[in-house]
This record gives C-alpha cells, sequence and structure tokens, in this order.
C-alpha cells in the first residue's frame, strides 16, 4: 500500500516537470520494458507482418509470379463470393453452428465449475477435476476415430444400444440431422473440464467471510450459490463470453474437416473447411483469403459491439 | 531482492535472444555456401549433377541418401539426389505450399490440377514439347496419354505411365463354388451374386455375417459400375457432337437406380458413406465381403494378405474385367497415367541443365535404372536364383528401396524384375489388356478449364453427394433433378459452354 502511495506521488510530482521526467521513468522501468521484447517480436512477426498477406485478396495472386508482379483486381473476389450459391450455405451452417456453440456449450463449463465447487470432499473434487480436463489433450483425429467406432451404424457400441431398445439404428455419422448435435456434443465433451479451469481460479478469490455472512442471514444453497457465487463470476464469464464472440465464425476447422461426409456436406460445409478446399487443395489463394478476410472483418465487428452492449450495462468490457 | 531477481531474468532473456539471432545468421551463411557450391558444379558437365526431387511416398519410411539403391542410382545417373518423400496422402497440400513458397526443386510430381495449370500459365515450368524427341525411352510416350496431359497442345511433364485398363473386380472364387454359381458376366447376374453372397451364407459357416460387395467413402466403385451400364465417362457426346455431362445421360438413372437396390437389399455395407478408404480392402480380406470393384491389381495384393492369414484360401480370389449392362459392355478407364514429373524453370535455369535434368528421368526408364529403383541392388535387395528374381523379405531392406520407385515413369514399358507370374497375375493382365478395347474415353480430358479450376470440386461434390444421397434414401428424384439445377446454377451452365467451346476449338 504504501509503496503504491509513494509511486503515485511520484507521478503526480512528475506531471508537472518536463519531458526529462518521461525519459526518467523509462530508464527506471527499462527491465520491464526489456521483458516486453519478446512478446512484441512475437506478435509483429507472427501477427502483424502476415497482415500484410491480406493484400492479396484484392489481387489475382499466383505463386510463381509473386506479390509484387500478381495483377490487382479490386473486389472481385469478394463479388464472386457474395453472388456465389454458395455464399448462404456457409453462412448458415457457420451461424447455426456457431448459435449453439454459444447456447450449449457456453454454459456448460459454468455449470460444472458451479457444481464443482460445492463439493465438499476435496479428493473426489480432485479426481473429477482432473479426469474431465484431460479430454482436452486429445487430438480430434483421435476424437474422429473414438466417434466413430462408437457411433458407426455397422457394429458401433451405442446403435448396439439404441437398437436394442427401439428396435432401429440412428445414423449419427451420416444424418444431416444429427451432424450439429454431434459436432456440439464433441466440443463439450471435449473441452468442457478445461473451460472450468478459469472459473474455478475466479471462485477460488471469492472470501468465505461473504458466504459465512450469507449463511447467518439464513440463505440455503441455492440461495447462496445465486447471489454469492454467480455475481463473483460475472466479470469472467462476460469477458469470455467476449472474447467467444470475437471467434463467433470460427469453427474447429479439424473437426469439422474429419466429420464431413457426402451425407452431411450440407449442413457441414463452414467457412473454415470451404477457405481449405478452395485454397490449399484447389490453390486459389486470392479467393480463399477474401473469404478469410471477410470472416475476420465479422469477427472484429461482433467483438468491439459486444464491448459495447456490455458497458452499456454496466460491465467491465475488454478495452 | 526483487531487482536483482529481475536483473538476471532480463540477463537470461538476452542471451538467448542473441543465441537465436546468431543461429539464425550462421544458417543464413551456411545456406549461402551451399548454393554456390551448387552453382559451381552444375557447370561442370562430367560432375555429378545435384538434383532436388519432391515425389510421393507410400511406405512409412521412405529411402534415404544411405540406401545402397539410392546410390547405385546416383553413380548411374551421375547426379546427387536431394530427394524429399511426401507422404501420398496430402501431397496435393504439400504441393501448393510449395509452390506458393516459390522454392521449387528441378524436378517436381504434379497432378493435372487448377495450381498446376495456372503455374504453367505463369511460366513456371519447361516446356517440353521439343525437348523429348531426344531421348531414346521418353520420346516414347503414348500418344493418347501425352494428350491427356497436354495443356494448350503443349507437354510440361513426363507421366508416370500405368494401363488405361486397370479397373477390374475382385470376387472370392470359393464362394461362388460353394453356392454353385458361375462367374457373372451381366450386370444382373452379378446383382444375383451380390445378393447369394449377402443372404445365402456363402462361407458355410452358418452365420449371416456377409455382404455383397465392400465399398468406402471413396467414389470410385460407383463411378466404375455407373459405366458399366453405359453412362459416359465424365463427358458424353449427343448427336449434334455437343458435350453434356455424364448425369444428364438417361443410363446415369438406371444405374443409380442399380445401386440403390443394392443398398436397400444390404448388399453392400451400411456404413459405406462414411467408412474410411484406408479401410476399404479390409473386409474383402477378412472374408466378410465376397467382391471389390476396384483395380486388377488388387487381386493379387489382397490374395496374399488372406494367404498369409488362412493359407487355405490359395487360390480363392478371381477377378473380372467388365459385366455386360443393359446397354452394352463398358469399363472406366483410367487416365493411363499417375501424376507427372514437371520441371522448374526457377530451379533449372539453362537448357543445359535442362538436358541433364532430362536425362536423368530417361535414364532411370532403361532397363537398368528400372531395376535400380524398383528391385533395389542386386546381392543386397534381391538374388536371382535359377534365373528367378527373388526379392529379400527383411522389411528394412525393403525399405530402403521401395518408394524409390515413385521416381519411374515406365515410359515407355515395364522393364523391372517380377516374381514367377501366378494365375492370377496371369488372369490380370489378360484382362487390362481386353479393358483396353471396352474402356470408355473422356473426350474432354485434355481440355483445360478456367471455371474447373476454381470451382470444380464445389461442383463435382454436388453431383457425387447427390448420387450417394439417392443411394440411401436420404433424396428421390425430384432431390436429384434440384441438385443437377444446384450444379447448373453453381457455375454448371458456364463450365457446359467452355468445354464445348474448347472442344470445338480442339477438334
Amino acid at each position: 500500500m504504501t509503496q503504491l502511495s509513494i509511486r503515485k506521488n511520484k507521478k503526480s510530482k512528475n506531471q508537472s516537470g518536463s519531458r526529462l521526467t518521461k525519459t526518467q521513468i523509462f530508464i527506471r522501468d527499462k527491465w520491464l520494458y526489456v521483458l516486453l521484447i519478446p512478446g512484441i517480436l512475437y506478435f509483429a512477426l507472427f501477427k502483424y507482418l502476415p497482415m500484410w498477406g491480406v493484400l492479396m485478396a484484392f489481387q489475382d495472386y499466383s505463386p510463381f509470379l509473386g506479390f509484387w508482379e500478381s495483377d490487382w483486381v479490386g473486389f472481385d473476389h469478394f463479388q464472386y463470393f457474395f453472388q456465389n450459391p454458395d455464399f448462404f450455405r456457409l453462412l448458415r451452417n457457420t451461424l447455426i453452428l456457431a448459435f449453439y456453440d454459444i447456447i450449449f456449450f457456453f454454459p456448460a463449463p459454468i455449470i460444472v465449475a458451479l457444481l464443482l465447487n460445492e463439493v465438499r470432499m476435496q479428493l473426489f473434487k480432485r479426481t473429477i477435476q482432473t479426469l474431465v480436463y484431460v479430454p482436452h489433450f486429445m487430438s480430434w483425429v483421435i476424437i474422429a476415430s473414438i466417434s466413430y467406432v462408437f457411433l458407426t451404424t455397422s457394429g458401433g457400441a451405442v446403435n448396439a444400444v439404441v437398437e436394442y431398445f427401439t428396435g432401429e439404428k440412428i445414423s449419427f455419422l451420416s444424418s444431416p440431422d444429427w451432424f450439429r448435435p454431434m459436432i456440439i456434443g464433441q466440443v463439450i465433451w471435449k473441452e468442457t473440464g478445461w473451460g472450468t479451469v478459469i472459473f474455478l481460479a475466479a471462485l477460488a478469490s471469492v472470501s468465505a467471510e461473504q458466504y459465512e455472512a450469507a449463511i447467518i442471514d439464513g440463505a440455503g444453497r441455492f440461495r447462496r450459490m445465486w447471489h454469492v457465487t454467480l455475481p463473483a463470476l460475472r466479470s469472467t464469464i462476460v469477458i469470455l463470453l467476449i472474447l467467444r464472440l470475437g471467434n463467433f465464425l470460427d469453427q474447429g476447422f479439424q473437426q469439422i474437416y474429419l466429420m464431413t461426409n457426402s451425407l452431411n456436406r450440407s449442413v457441414a460445409d463452414v467457412f473454415d473447411t470451404y477457405v481449405y478446399f478452395v485454397g490449399i487443395t484447389q490453390g486459389a489463394f486470392s479467393y480463399s483469403t477474401a473469404v478469410g478476410l471477410f470472416k475476420a472483418v465479422v469477427g472484429i465487428i461482433l467483438i468491439y459491439g459486444a464491448d459495447y452492449v456490455a458497458k452499456k450495462m454496466g460491465q467491465t468490457g475488454l478495452f | 531482492m526483487m531487482k536483482n531477481k529481475s536483473k538476471s531474468l532480463a540477463a537470461l532473456l538476452f542471451t538467448l535472444l542473441l543465441t537465436l539471432f546468431l543461429v539464425a545468421c550462421n544458417e543464413e551463411e551456411a545456406g549461402s555456401e551451399n548454393s554456390g557450391e551448387e552453382n559451381g558444379e552444375s557447370s561442370g558437365s562430367d560432375e555429378a549433377y545435384d538434383l532436388s526431387i519432391m515425389t510421393t511416398a507410400f511406405t512409412p519410411e521412405p529411402p534415404t541418401s544411405d540406401s545402397p539403391a539410392w546410390q547405385a542410382i546416383e553413380e548411374y545417373t551421375n547426379t546427387n539426389m536431394d530427394i524429399t518423400f511426401v507422404p501420398n496422402s496430402n501431397y496435393e497440400e504439400r504441393f501448393n505450399i510449395t509452390l506458393a513458397s516459390g522454392d521449387l526443386p528441378d524436378i517436381i510430381l504434379t497432378g493435372k490440377t487448377p495450381s498446376f495449370i495456372n503455374a504453367v500459365g505463369d511460366g513456371a515450368f519447361w516446356d517440353l514439347t521439343d525437348h523429348i524427341e531426344d531421348y531414346e525411352n521418353l520420346s516414347q510416350m503414348n500418344d493418347i496419354v501425352k494428350n491427356n496431359i497436354s495443356i494448350d497442345g503443349k507437354i510440361y511433364s513426363i507421366y508416370r505411365a500405368r494401363p488405361l485398363g486397370r479397373m477390374a473386380t475382385s470376387i472370392r472364387k470359393d464362394w461362388l463354388e460353394n453356392l454353385g454359381m458361375e462367374m457373372p458376366t451381366t450386370t444382373e447376374e452379378f446383382y444375383d451374386v451380390m445378393h447369394a453372397f449377402t443372404h445365402d451364407d456363402p462361407d458355410g459357416n452358418g452365420k449371416d455375417d456377409t455382404i455383397g460387395q465392400v465399398v468406402s467413402e471413396y467414389p470410385g466403385p460407383w463411378n466404375i459400375m455407373q459405366t458399366w451400364f453405359g453412362v459416359p465417362n465424365k463427358w458424353g457426346i449427343d448427336e449434334n457432337n455437343e458435350l453434356y455431362p455424364h448425369f444428364q445421360a438417361p443410363e446415369y438413372k438406371e444405374a443409380l437406380d442399380y445401386f440403390k437396390r443394392m443398398y436397400d437389399e444390404g448388399l453392400v455395407n451400411e456404413d459405406f458413406a462414411v467408412m474410411d478408404p484406408a479401410k476399404w480392402h479390409d473386409s474383402f480380406v477378412k472374408g466378410e465381403a465376397g467382391t471389390v470393384v476396384d483395380v486388377a491389381d488388387a487381386a493379387t495384393r489382397n490374395l496374399n494378405n488372406m494367404v498369409k492369414a488362412d493359407p487355405e484360401l490359395e487360390g480363392s480370389v478371381d477377378i473380372f474385367g467388365s459385366v455386360e449392362g443393359p446397354n452394352g459392355l463398358f469399363n472406366l478407364p483410367t487416365t493411363g497415367y499417375s501424376m507427372m514429373f514437371a520441371i522448374s524453370k526457377g530451379s533449372v535455369e539453362t537448357e543445359e541443365e535442362l538436358h541433364r535434368v532430362l536425362d536423368f528421368i530417361d535414364k532411370l526408364s532403361s532397363e537398368k535404372g528400372q531395376r535400380l529403383a524398383y528391385n533395389g541392388v542386386e546381392g543386397t535387395h534381391y538374388e536371382i536364383e535359377d534365373g528367378e528374381y527373388v526379392p529379400t523379405e527383411d522389411q528394412k531392406l525393403v525399405y530402403e528401396y521401395e518408394d524409390l520407385n515413385q521416381l519411374l515413369t515406365f515410359v515407355p514399358e515395364n522393364r523391372y524384375l517380377e516374381k514367377p507370374v501366378t494365375e492370377l497375375k496371369e488372369k490380370e493382365r489378360q484382362i487390362q489388356t481386353e479393358n483396353e478395347d471396352i474402356v470408355v474415353a473422356n473426350p474432354a480430358e485434355p481440355l483445360v478449364s478456367e471455371i474447373y479450376g476454381r470451382q470444380g470440386e464445389q461442383l463435382d461434390n454436388i453431383i457425387e453427394d447427390a448420387r450417394i444421397q439417392y443411394i440411401v434414401g436420404q433424396i428421390d428424384e425430384s432431390g436429384l433433378e434440384e441438385a443437377e439445377e444446384l450444379w447448373m446454377n453453381s457455375g454448371g451452365k458456364e463450365y457446359i459452354e467452355e468445354i464445348n467451346q474448347l472442344y470445338q476449338e480442339a477438334n
């Protein structure tokens, strides 16, 4: 506390001083700036530098001619994309999956964290916590194979059970109706446990006094959860939700690519897989860059929009 | 205390960064030294020529430069080879990325893909049309296949030859005998055989555990079987000499109804649309499926695997090329090649260098070249006993040479050593020759469509998906018509116009 106030004093003094003091601050904090270098380098090299590549979206890029020699075509690729009958199908599939993701997957880690928070037996709590986040470390290829083994109509375990009870098999893997539930189910299975980590950390910081006070006031378990635990989580939830909205149109490419087949392609094609098919396998680099750029713009709009709404509603936003 | 800690941390970071920087510098220097060496060497024609190649790999352990077979090829062709083996499954992706990097190897394997065609248009590869005549083997390329690989009438690559009539069906001979059935000769007989294989317990184990045919996610079998019904190979020609897409042929519907009947009666595996193509032939080998519609050489391969598990199965596999459909006897051809070698203009700068590279490819097609790359080194990888070729059984040694066959063009013919021919192998060859008389050519094969280059994959998907959906009953006839309409509106109409224009220009 004292340290902080001293700093504050120094600062207010500096404000009344001249330019020299800025340099002084810089010299005083030089090691902090040094610590910043790797981070800056990382973002400059891997995030900002490649950003020039989006200019390809306005070119008829040919790998052999290279960036400087390729022809500029303006908004041709965008025009073509928006006029393409594929566009609305892709947009629809992507949006539906994104909404499902927010509605069904996003609350899952919160619920699990709340449940775990109520568990009194430490050993049990720890064990469950570890078990639920193990799937996070499995690759999608493995999860796709596991899904295949369980869900196939030729001898899959799940279908054996379903057939035993209903007498009919369900083609989870190939039916367009089952594609979205399957994808969301896989995400929930894989990522819920990992998602709880952040919420549990936020819950650990809730002071026990608040619970004690609530108990004295006669609050039961659900009252405590509603009036103490959830408000403590509120800012974390809002920030994670805003961040999630920034990636709204990103569906896990690998997962969807692996689960797509001829029978469910009508609902499975999303922007990410489309960019891959068109860009990498067909070599239409400019066109797929344009599609990717469109996606990024939508992402930025969503993240700023959500931030604005959050602030309007009295929550702490991101920026 | 705090200050000390941050100081030492900063020092550590600094050292790390510095090291990284130095290492990067070092590597750059090493790189430039190397390229200097390369240039120096390639100027003298007697010295070994540095040759970089990118090709496919099918084994988990492709050969390295320590391999005796590799070294023997280098010695024979007077080159220093630097081969990048890329797993076949993601070759196309790697090819596009390599192309985008601009750093191409001297020789690169490629399909006739849109990105290759575009790169040719940009002048990335040598035009070989006038050069190949100078080489003993390469000058003997097959005219039909040469036409297939040509771009605007010019040759930009050397194809890797494959039999044109390679498609054939493997069938369980012992099951036919158990059921007292004859080899099918018509599509209806084939249907009856598949039906009996499914329902009449062909393996005699008293269990209902067999199916007529195994199919996977890979659409090949449907393409072959629809050709039996007389469906054109991608493009048909109408009475006005105009091209139309194959699915507009009336025979297409006939074929699809046949497939649907197969599926409805359980003659094919229920989950074929989601089955991993890598596991496709497993059902046949394990004795669960009675037929598999693929290529002729699959018969021997499958039989060998079956005999390995159960020696009593020797002689239990037979093949046929095609069965007669209601409209005649047809079969689907291959394009006559499996990818091709193109030579980069950026890496091979002069005509003299081009000559060295072409000479390398030509030499590998000679008897000695083919044997080195296909069979390995005599005494190490194989022996000749009583005039018969006996390859090594040691898997490690086999890996030393096996993938080197990915360098071969087999132009004009196969000259490598083979094991004594079995009866089945003999039949495979006979069927391949017979197939050549009944294969249906694709009239648009040599034509290069811009629209297809941009949207081909989506267009193909629309039709192929609709076919599968119709077979499993997800859509009915009106659904097929909707798919055709979607195809037309997604660029198909323009595609047909473009192809017809190109076709009229070429003929």
